[in-house]
């Protein structure tokens, strides 16, 4: 029993201290080296940031590099499979840039009444820029959903920079290199975002699962209750993390439960390319002198804006009209046509009628003569016959069309 | 085989190709999860480690799997150490395995990954949730192991054809 004891504890040791020739540490080395970087990782010290942020800089510019083939590979076959329903997909888009483009003008309107309206109660003002950026990582991990773009602390990125795909939020910053960040998308196990549920108004929280849904938690007992499917989601702005009223996605009922609800992302998180990055800067609200200043030059500014977008409107409705007489035209065009066919085809069908009328009197007379041949001299009068009839009379034509029989 | 052996370069790149195939996959998370199979995923690196340290293969040097776990934790986003910890284990559990064997059989090394990589994986599941507050599905641990155990046979035929080509 002890000397099998003894066994086990000889391997281990020589397990951990052993160095073979070509080793340079030993195994309980690199484990306490491990254990030692694990410990300082968890504490938020300068110089381990300043460090993490050097490697990371130097890993993510190799894994992009070595990833190319692979999502070179990738990208071949969504782009052949994207082009198998290109058509289609182009007649749908074009429909929906249509209506879009109407939607856009009202809505322009309401974000510009939105933006005074918020001015007037906050005593500062947000402006933001939106920062194109770059994919440049994009490792779908099981367990951890976030992405790695080419912008960092060099171009005012900071943690918690709202991330954008299109208008449709995707993620936020959690680590900032110089020039590379880390996203965590919406779909992290990690991620929880305050948002607004509409029509209902319903406040909830989204949390990520792991795939490319959220579902909807934190929901007040009662509300739950509603039927919420289908409702719009977007971002509430409580807790000032992510910025309020934009979209995030649909809901959608989990099958078997009536109470639990998932989110669909508007945004396809596997399919990202390129990002944008809001940049906001906050500047607060002068004094009274200069804020009357501002004030009425931001009036003079909001007419012109105002008026600016009338003036597109009104392009626009110009455009559409001159549009409708332009296809009024082609169609008025396409009338006159129709009617001279129609016309050319009746003179056709008169012209063939009478011919045919024509064809059928051709057709009695010769069945005429050719009786009149055969029965003329029983129907004609001559010295021998007094009950014929005179030829040219219509008795003689009726007697020859009845084989020589007279009408009674 | 002389003749590969004296073309050095080629020879040289051949037997570091385990060690650059391991530092590929941790750059590039190489674990077909773009497939969009629902929670398929597997550690393509675990297999690598496993099977070339209990094969005690030369030039595959710890301090370049701890580096390479380094390499990892920075793609994947885990605190640093974390995968450095598990691959060295790995490396523990392989040269434990070494030691205590007379005579390898490959189901008993197949068995004994899968109580490896077991073992490991709850450490990491235990780490991050416990002293990192990380949400994590144990779900998708438990899958990860499955087939990460499943395709280890698959992969140690490869290798094993891969050791022949060398020796010969």
């Amino acid at each position: 029993m002890a000397s099998s004891r003894d066994d086990f504890i000889i391997a281990i040791r020589s397990a951990f201290l052993k160095k073979s020739t070509q080793q340079k540490f030993s195994l309980l080395t690199l484990v306490f080296i491990s254990i030692f970087i694990i410990v300082l990782s968890s504490f938020d010290l300068k110089f381990i940031r300043y460090l993490k942020a050097g490697i990371s800089e130097v890993v993510y510019r190799s894994s992009f590099i070595v990833s190319i083939p692979e999502n070179f590979l990738k990208n071949t076959f969504f782009e052949i499979r994207e082009y198998s329903t290109f058509f289609q997909n182009y007649k749908i888009n074009k429909e929906e840039l249509n209506e879009l483009k109407s939607k856009s003008i009202s809505d322009k309107i309401t974000q510009f009444e939105n933006e005074e309206l918020k001015e007037l109660i906050n005593n500062y003002t947000l402006s933001s820029d939106k920062l194109l950026a770059k994919i440049i990582v994009d490792h779908d991990s099981p367990y951890l959903k976030s992405i790695i773009i080419n912008k960092g602390s060099k171009d005012n990125i900071k943690i918690g920079t709202n991330i954008y795909d299109r208008s449709y939020l995707v993620g936020r910053v959690v680590e900032v290199n110089y020039k590379t960040s880390r996203v965590l998308l919406l779909s992290d196990l990690n991620s929880n975002v305050p948002v607004t549920i509409a029509p209902q108004n319903v406040q909830a929280i989204i949390t990520g699962t792991g795939e490319n849904y959220g579902e909807i938690k934190y929901i007040r007992e009662g509300i739950s209750n509603l039927n919420l499917e289908d409702s719009i989601v977007y971002t509430s702005g409580t807790g000032a993390i992510f910025k309020s009223g934009t979209p995030i996605g649909r809901v959608v009922a989990v099958t078997g439960s009536s109470n639990r609800f998932k989110v669909d992302f508007y945004s396809d998180f596997s399919q990202l390319k390129y990002i944008f990055a809001e940049l906001v800067t906050k500047t607060e609200v002068k004094n009274e002198d200069q804020q009357v200043e501002i004030e009425n030059s931001q009036i003079n500014n909001t007419a012109d804006t105002k008026l600016q977008i009338l003036e597109d409107e009104k392009k626009i409705i110009e455009q559409t009209n001159l549009k409708f007489k332009e296809e009024n035209e082609l169609l008025k065009i396409k009338i006159n046509n129709l009617n001279k066919q129609i016309v050319d085809f009746r003179n056709e069908v008169y012209d063939q009628k009478q011919i045919i009328a024509q064809y059928n009197i051709d057709l009695d007379e010769i069945e005429f003569l050719r009786l009149n041949l055969k029965f003329g001299h029983t129907c004609r009068k001559s010295f021998l016959n007094n009950d014929g009839f005179e030829v040219g009379t219509l008795e003689y034509k009726s007697c020859v069309m009845n084989k020589g029989q007279a009408n009674d | 085989m002389t003749n590969f052996k004296q073309r050095g370069f080629y020879f040289k790149f051949y037997s570091f190709l385990p060690i650059m195939v391991l530092f590929i996959s941790v750059l590039n998370e190489f674990d077909l999860n773009y497939l969009k199979l629902k929670y398929f995923s597997f550690n393509f690196p675990f297999i690598l480690i496993f099977f070339f340290t209990l094969k005690d293969f030369k030039n595959f040097d710890y301090l370049l799997v701890f580096l390479a776990g380094l390499v990892n934790d920075t793609v994947v986003g885990l605190p640093l150490g974390i995968s450095s910890l598990s691959y060295i284990l790995i490396c523990i559990a392989t040269s434990y395995l070494r030691n205590i064997t007379i005579r390898p059989n490959p189901i008993k090394d197949w068995f004994y990954f899968l109580l490896v990589i077991g073992l490991i994986n709850s450490i990491n599941y235990s780490i991050l949730t416990l002293f990192f507050s990380y949400d994590l599905l144990l779900l998708s641990y438990l899958v990860n192991i499955f087939f990460t155990f499943i395709l280890y046979m698959f992969f140690a035929y490869l290798f094993k054809y891969y050791l022949k080509g060398l020796n010969d």
